[in-house]
């Protein structure tokens, strides 16, 4: 990471602390990583619902593939913390029977590569529930799991599948950057009745430079809002997960040549704030949107084309997306890189634009 | 491997490929004599639905698809006479009379049975908007939590994995309700069908998995859906019961469907009952023709000569339940909705039914900007 990068959460209730934290010694007292304020969002949940379930596989015993769910299984018995055969489709459609009657569902994927295997029940049981039955049964199962890459994870462990549950209707899609985004966006869905696809970014889970204190206090953060992370009058830089952070180091590479860029992290794709990116546009009349998944049919397409049909007139130059290359995501690091957003491409592009 | 016998030629001895131990009375010696007439008006209630909805569908007065459930009621009554209110129950789209048949038994006209009433069954089928879903999804996509019946997807094999959450979450509570999923033999072959009862028999969850075998999943034929006979051989694999019950016998299916329904509600787990049987048309009124051309004109005789009405009139003979001319009336057996008529039908029957279609015809269409609600919790 680059230099501190100011952050600022827009919307009721959601307070984000004051500075990204660059390097926190290890082990300072207070500050929490990514995967940690997770874990805190899950065992005060269970605590705070009664009719509150985790299922997965491995969760249980082992505490989950990452240790996302070390120590639930312990304290809330294997009834409550269920350890799931390898099975996507029954982990989601039991998942699904369960907030059919009373319950409300983490349902953790192990890799969010592994939801296709679960996709059936997702996009036609779970998704269509409460408009099939005209609001009768809401389901509030909350499908969470790692995501991404940069990781060398290879095709199977490196996905970013987000755009085929935006697609989908009656599905909220969530991707925090940041632990205190992390733990108050988890805590909201699990709350928010609906049900949802929860997309945590791995590379992000123990990265010690985001660390961060995180309030005593219950806190949510409210979804549909979206997170300034930096200021900025010449260009707009939107994206969510771990492509905020090249958005930000690519500002800082900016700032040297004189160009200030705004960067928004949106954090919820579905409900999307639009204002927040509008209102930017409104400053800066310049937009590149990043996104790790494949450009057809992308997010980001998604966010430039909203722009386009409704704040043309704020526009002085093309939208751009950077995006991973329409491949999937290879396994060496030189591959890799090569077909992922990064912070190179994003300054080149938003030169680009900025000369356009 | 026991002997099997013939496809479409099912019999009470048929083999069970992994029985769940006998009592020394079957469930049926239990039932009374109005127990059993009831059964059998029953029948002629889901019978008189499928010939009715033919009708009105040929008279230009239905929109979709019907999948007849005829031939196969006994399936329906005799799984679902035995339950209680509590259970939850998924029927599918060859099930529709199911949704009005669960807990009957609290009285035709009872609006607190926990079930669906012919008001809103019919209203669902007219495409009104006093369908317990609003006409949102069509034929057999509707469900109730309230009334516990499972909203199906035409995803078939899908809601068995919902039903097993559903009885988890029971369990949690520490209800003992027991779920009845309906599937046809094709459905077996989805993933999904594997993973929601390996998943069952791991946490021993109170799921009873009927199969209702028609011998043909739309135009494929079982051999070229399974490399077993029996069907509830499927249990083999997960150390549960697989139970085979004669589908044109409804109180053959009560037997069986009553032992694989206490055995999971005394917390023993899932099973499997395959039901016998045979689909009287093509897979649904679209396929009545083309049905003629992949099947042959004996095959479909031979599969319908034990109509579930004459099966069970002929018990309740025996049984001295029925006599003399009341024996003799009502002879809807074989009889295709084209020959059929009101005549046919005990007049109760007939008269249930009209209430429904009455309401449904009175009832509105839903306003078109239902159309853009519910996507979420919050209404739009």
């Amino acid at each position: 990471m680059a230099a501190p990068a100011k952050l600022e959460a827009v919307g009721v209730g959601a307070k984000a602390p004051d500075e990204l934290v660059t390097t926190p010694p290890p082990g300072l007292p207070g500050k929490k990583n990514y995967l940690t304020a997770l874990k805190e969002a899950l065992f005060e949940e269970m605590e705070r619902n009664p009719d509150m379930v985790c299922q997965g596989e491995d969760i249980g015993r082992l505490g989950g593939a990452f240790g996302v769910t070390e120590g639930l299984q312990a304290k809330y018995g294997e009834n409550r913390v269920i350890d799931a055969p390898i099975s996507e489709a029954a982990i989601i459609g039991t998942s699904v029977g369960m907030a059919l009657n009373g319950k409300t569902v983490m349902a953790e994927m192990q890799f969010m590569d592994f939801i296709s295997c679960g996709f059936d029940q997702i996009v036609n049981m779970m998704a269509t529930y409460s408009y099939r039955t005209a609001g009768e049964v809401n389901i509030p199962v909350v499908v969470r799991g790692p995501a991404g890459g940069y990781g060398g994870g290879a095709l199977y462990h490196s996905q970013m599948n987000e755009a085929w549950f935006c697609n989908s209707p009656g599905l909220r899609v969530i991707c925090p950057s940041t632990p205190y985004d992390a733990k108050g966006l988890l805590k909201a869905a699990l709350r928010d009745g609906n049900p949802t696809i929860f997309f945590e970014i791995k590379e992000l889970y123990r990265k010690t430079e985001i660390a961060e204190e995180l309030p005593e206090e219950d806190y949510i953060v409210p979804l549909g809002k979206a997170a300034i992370r930096r200021e900025g009058t010449d260009i707009t830089l939107v994206s969510y997960g771990q492509n905020v952070a090249h958005c930000v180091q690519a500002a800082a590479e900016l700032e040297k040549q004189g160009i200030s860029a705004e960067v928004i992290d949106i954090r919820t794709l579905v409900p999307l704030d639009e204002e927040t990116i509008f209102a930017s546009l409104a400053k800066t009349n310049r937009l590149i949107v990043v996104n790790e998944a494949p450009m057809t049919c992308g997010f980001a397409g998604e966010i430039v084309s909203r722009v386009t049909t409704k704040a043309f007139h704020l526009l002085d130059a093309p939208p751009i997306r950077i995006t991973r290359l329409d491949t999937p995501v290879p396994w060496v690091k030189p591959l890799e890189l090569f077909v992922l957003p990064s912070v190179e491409k994003i300054v080149q592009a938003a030169l680009k634009t900025v000369r356009y | 491997m026991p002997a099997s016998p013939p496809a479409g030629a099912a019999t009470a001895e048929a083999s069970a490929a992994n029985p769940i131990p006998q009592t020394p009375s079957r469930p049926r010696d239990l039932l009374t004599k109005d127990d059993c007439l009831e059964i059998f008006r029953q029948i002629y209630l889901a019978r008189y639905f499928d010939v009715r909805l033919i009708k009105e569908k040929k008279r230009g007065r239905l929109r979709g698809t019907l999948y007849s459930s005829h031939n196969q009621e006994a399936i329906l009554v005799g799984s679902l006479f035995g339950l209680r209110p509590t259970d939850w129950i998924s029927p599918i789209h060859r099930d529709m009379p199911a949704f009005f048949l669960k807990d009957i038994g609290a009285g035709w006209h009872n609006a607190d049975r926990v079930g669906m009433s012919i008001e809103e069954v019919c209203a669902q089928v007219w495409g009104k908007v006093d369908s317990p879903g609003r006409a949102r999804d069509n034929w057999s996509h509707i469900g109730s939590r309230a009334k516990r019946i499972i909203h199906s997807t035409s995803m078939l094999a899908g809601t068995i994995p919902v039903a097993a959450g559903v009885v988890y979450a029971d369990r949690l509570n520490g209800g003992d309700a027991v779920a009845v999923t309906y599937n046809g033999e094709g459905s077996t072959a989805q993933g999904v069908f594997h993973e929601a009862i390996n998943y069952a028999a791991v946490h021993k969850l109170p799921v009873v998995t009927i199969i209702e075998n028609n011998q043909w999943a739309y135009g494929t034929p079982t051999r070229l859906s399974y490399s077993q006979e029996d069907f509830a051989r499927r249990a083999d694999g997960y150390g549960i019961p697989g139970l085979v019950a004669d589908g044109q016998d409804v109180f053959d299916v009560y037997d069986k469907v009553m032992e694989a329904v206490e055995w999971a509600r005394s917390g023993k787990g899932p099973s499997i009952v395959e039901c016998k049987t045979f689909r009287a048309y093509g897979h649904g009124d679209h396929d009545d023709d083309r049905a003629n051309k992949y099947r042959t004109p004996d095959e479909v005789e031979a599969g319908r000569q034990r109509d579930p009405i004459a099966v069970c009139r002929r018990t309740l003979i025996d049984l001295g339940y029925l006599s003399g001319p009341d024996a003799e009336q009502y002879l809807a057996e074989g009889k295709n909705a084209a020959d059929a008529t009101n005549d046919d039908f005990p007049p109760d029957v007939v008269s249930y039914l009209n209430e429904g279609i009455d309401f449904a015809l009175k009832s509105p269409l839903p306003s078109p900007e239902e159309g853009g609600m519910w996507v979420f919790k919050e209404g739009n």
